[in-house]
């Protein structure tokens, strides 16, 4: 078997990549372990948000993959749910409004729609909000997508390119010929290769440490509860001003902060946690305690509403909280698209894209400088 | 007009080697308008879909269908969706990798979950 590309990793990182190298024309092979999104695609939200993003490259991946989703929602093969519901943020605290004015103002000199919000403002906008809060802000183009759906959708898409995609296919190791990429093998069979891109999340530390490259990528694990379905409680994304401190944080304690997203079947999903704690998805009840608490402070009628699973996943984080997204400096050939941590849905389209244009020597997308590997690689930023 | 309710052979896959399938001729005549999973309405026809577009197991049928994510979380359909899987992959049933088990055991109030431990 050969390939010209040969993706590990099923995520959504993953197939991105191939639905992209595979409409430029390149021969690729997707190799997953276990199902499409067994990994953290699989125990997420979907969550195409700009507020949350700092100015910047962040910010700069966001609206670009933004723009993908929008194009994509209706081209590819299988529906995902993607609507553009808007995201509303919340302010528990009068001292904290500050805050949430100053965002309003950074976001809409970057260009992306928003209005601060007052309390009676907040409240017409979500009525079932508690009356005890200080305001917030309204994100309009802010839009949310079922992720399995959407993995499923990118990687059928990509198979009507041409793309093989292998599930139940485990990398057992990567042949290397001098500094150069040979092979990948798998447990069924080898396939000869001179490019593979690393796309497996949580274990791209592991993947990297096969070829002696190192990839700054930690566990951090998040829990979801699940409702019975349910209409008119929530009507936007909803999340609480504190939680981009959350995300920012280098903290690896337990940290909650409320995030409540509808869903088109009715069910509504409540977060969110990080904590550093190893590769571990046990559900910690505790965790989902202190998740449904303070989801009941800010949507008091979520109390009498049955909760009907929980689940956990692992994000991968980098030390500097920006995705690692191109080529290893270490070995030719050997691409890395991970670390995308709570942005792996956002960032899918924009990852794949840049893997596709950086692999076939095209101008990419986004100034992708901040993203390569060689941050990690020469030492100067663990 | 509505059918008749059509029985659901239990266990028909349990002996079968691959060689030798026999029910997948007894079950091809069962509608495909049944619904195998009561709490989201799924009928047996997606099911066969979401196995004709690659699904190998109990987690993708279910990520693909829904069946499975209702309010029983699969309490009611898991054998019966497991059974499908079975004769169209043609795999004994006690090979059939089981879908994930999580908390809660049943719905749970929020408003109970939210004061757990208080006493």
């Amino acid at each position: 078997m050969s390939a010209d590309v040969v993706v590990i990793g099923g995520g959504i990182i993953g197939v991105c990549c191939a639905y992209y190298l595979a409409q430029a024309g390149v021969k690729v092979h997707l190799v997953e372990r276990g199902c499409l999104a067994s990994g953290a695609s699989g125990a997420c939200e979907g969550n195409i948000l700009q507020w949350d993003k700092p100015p910047g490259i962040m910010l700069q991946l966001g609206m670009a993959s933004a723009a993908l989703y929008e194009s994509l929602a209706s081209e590819l093969p299988i529906d995902f749910e993607y609507v553009k519901k808007g995201s509303i943020l919340v302010v528990e605290r009068s001292e904290e409004l500050d805050g949430a004015r100053r965002l309003v103002q950074t976001m809409q000199y970057e260009g992306v729609p928003c209005e601060f919000l007052d309390l009676r403002e907040l409240r017409e906008l979500e009525p079932n909000l508690a009356e005890d809060l200080a305001g917030g802000a309204v994100f309009p183009d802010d839009a949310q997508v079922q992720p399995m759906l959407a993995v499923f959708s990118f990687a059928k898409a990509a198979e009507q390119m041409g793309a093989v995609i292998e599930p139940f296919t485990p990398v057992i190791g990567i042949e290397l010929s001098g500094e150069k990429i040979a092979a990948v093998r798998t447990a069924k069979g080898r396939i000869a290769t001179r490019v593979v891109v690393n796309a497996t999340g949580v274990w791209s530390k592991e993947v990297g440490a096969w070829i002696g490259v190192e990839v700054p990528v930690l566990p951090r694990k998040g829990h979801i509860v699940v409702t019975e379905p349910v209409a008119n409680i929530v009507y936007r994304k909803m999340m609480e001003a504190g939680y981009t401190g959350t995300v920012e944080s280098d903290n690896r304690g337990l940290a909650v902060a409320t995030v409540v997203e509808s869903t088109a079947s009715g069910n509504i999903l409540l977060g969110s946690s990080r904590e550093i704690v190893g590769i571990d998805r046990t559900v910690n009840p505790e965790v989902i305690r202190r998740i449904v608490m303070r989801a009941i402070r800010f949507f008091p009628r979520l109390a009498g509403i049955h909760a009907i699973r929980t689940y956990a996943g692992l994000r991968p984080f980098t030390p500097d909280h920006v995705p690692i997204i191109g080529e290893s400096s270490r070995v030719k050939g050997f691409y890395i698209a991970t670390g995308h941590e709570g942005t792996g849905i956002c960032f899918g389209p924009i990852t794949g894209k840049l893997i596709s244009q950086m692999i076939t020597g095209q101008q990419t997308a986004v100034p992708a400088d901040e993203l390569l590997p060689a941050r990690f690689e020469d030492g100067t930023r663990v | 007009m509505t059918k008749a309710p059509q029985t659901i052979p239990v266990g028909a896959a349990g002996t079968a080697s691959k060689s030798e399938c026999e029910c997948k001729d007894v079950c091809s005549d069962q509608s495909n308008e049944l619904v195998i999973c009561r709490c989201e309405e799924v009928t047996r026809g997606e099911i066969l879909r979401a196995i004709a577009e690659g699904a190998t197991t109990l987690v993708e049928i279910k990520w693909r269908t829904r069946a499975g994510m209702g309010l029983c979380q699969a309490k009611t359909c898991r054998r019966l969706v497991a059974q499908i899987l079975a004769e169209q992959t043609c795999q004994p049933m006690g090979e059939i990798h089981p879908a994930t088990h999580r908390p809660p055991v049943r719905p749970v109030e929020l408003g109970v979950i939210a004061s757990a431990g208080e006493t």
